[in-house]
């Protein structure tokens, strides 16, 4: 906040800012986060809708196979995790609610992994084609 | 969360259990953990097959539509949004607002529902890519059916909500019940976010 602000605004504007902020500083604060929780959803949701367009755009632009496969990745994962920890409330639960599906995420990756070490490209090729 | 002050239940936290987190909540994370290594492992079944269709298969370009498809992620992320408002509308005790976003979820996923028994139909009858007749089909279909068995049971367990909303004995203390549900119905959203680039936009690449 400036500190010289109290001094340049005109006394009526200084009265309804005093009005306003004498409610309960609970309420205020409560009506703050319901309000702002509100916001955050609809703008995270409009941000998810406007990654997912970029995604789209981003299959179709010259650039290297790598490149874009890791683009399309990164913006995958950012989707992810504005869901998992807005939407899905992690951001304001406790530490082990992430860390038990962080646990799950992390097996599911090396099962992933592993899957595709163990059967490699070249073991899909049907054997009627060989 | 509603006021301290005036009584009200945290959402996030519960003292009487020894972890601080309500039991169901506890209980729907594991779920969804469990469920992630079986999504995965799909997913990687169909990455280890898809570079090899057998002759005569067609394309997996030829074959999707990405507008759909976009149109269909479009819809899973606002019912995503929509349900997330329910969950915040039932926690402030705010039950017709939270009716009002359950129908609005509900609609969204039927729409997708509706979307994905379209693309099917189109796969099967128009572009003759059946579960049986390649590689291709039958990772695909199984992939995006299990999805699309998650998205139906979503649709039934919101809309039981629903009604059991009606009878008046569901109130701001049960709301750890939405939040289960809204969980449940987030993790098909996230699954939906990597199906999309990892079975669909992958192709186009």
């Amino acid at each position: 906040m400036d500190r010289n602000l109290h001094g340049r605004i005109p006394t009526r504007i200084h009265l309804i800012l005093y009005k306003t902020m004498s409610h309960s500083a609970v309420a205020n604060h409560d009506h703050g986060n319901e309000h702002s929780k509100f916001e955050i959803f609809v703008q995270l949701a409009m941000l998810l809708a406007v990654i997912t367009g970029v995604e789209i755009i981003t299959v179709y632009l010259p650039f290297s196979h790598t490149t874009l496969v890791t683009v399309l990745m990164v913006l995958s994962a950012v989707k992810f995790l504005f869901v998992i920890f807005i939407f899905m409330h992690l951001r304001w639960d406790k530490a082990f609610c992430t860390i038990l599906f962080f646990i799950g995420m992390v097996l599911a990756g090396f099962t992933m992994w592993a899957l595709l070490q163990v059967f490699s490209v070249s073991n899909s090729i049907p054997l009627s084609s060989l | 969360m509603s006021s301290v002050a005036s009584g009200a239940i945290d959402h996030h936290h519960d003292s009487t259990t020894s972890t601080g987190i309500p039991n169901k909540k506890l209980l729907m994370w594991a779920f969804l953990a469990s469920d992630c290594m079986f999504f995965g492992c799909l997913i990687s079944t169909h990455l280890i097959y898809r570079l090899h269709p057998p002759a005569g298969t067609p394309a997996a370009t030829q074959v999707f539509s990405i507008e759909l498809t976009s149109f269909s992620t479009f819809i899973l992320l606002m019912s995503s949004l929509m349900m997330a408002l329910a969950v915040n509308a039932i926690q402030k005790g705010n039950l017709k607002s939270m009716r009002a976003s359950l129908i609005l979820t509900i609609i969204c996923g039927l729409i997708f529902l509706g979307c994905q028994v379209y693309e099917f139909n189109e796969f099967v009858y128009v572009k003759h890519l059946t579960i049986s007749n390649s590689i291709l089909g039958t990772t695909f279909f199984t992939l995006t059916g299990t999805h699309g068995i998650h998205v139906l049971l979503g649709v039934i367990w919101l809309t039981s909500m629903l009604i059991y909303s009606y009878t008046g004995r569901l109130t701001e203390k049960d709301a750890i019940d939405v939040e289960s549900m809204g969980l449940y119905w987030h993790f098909v959203d996230i699954v939906w976010i990597v199906i999309f680039t990892v079975v669909y936009l992958l192709e186009y690449i």
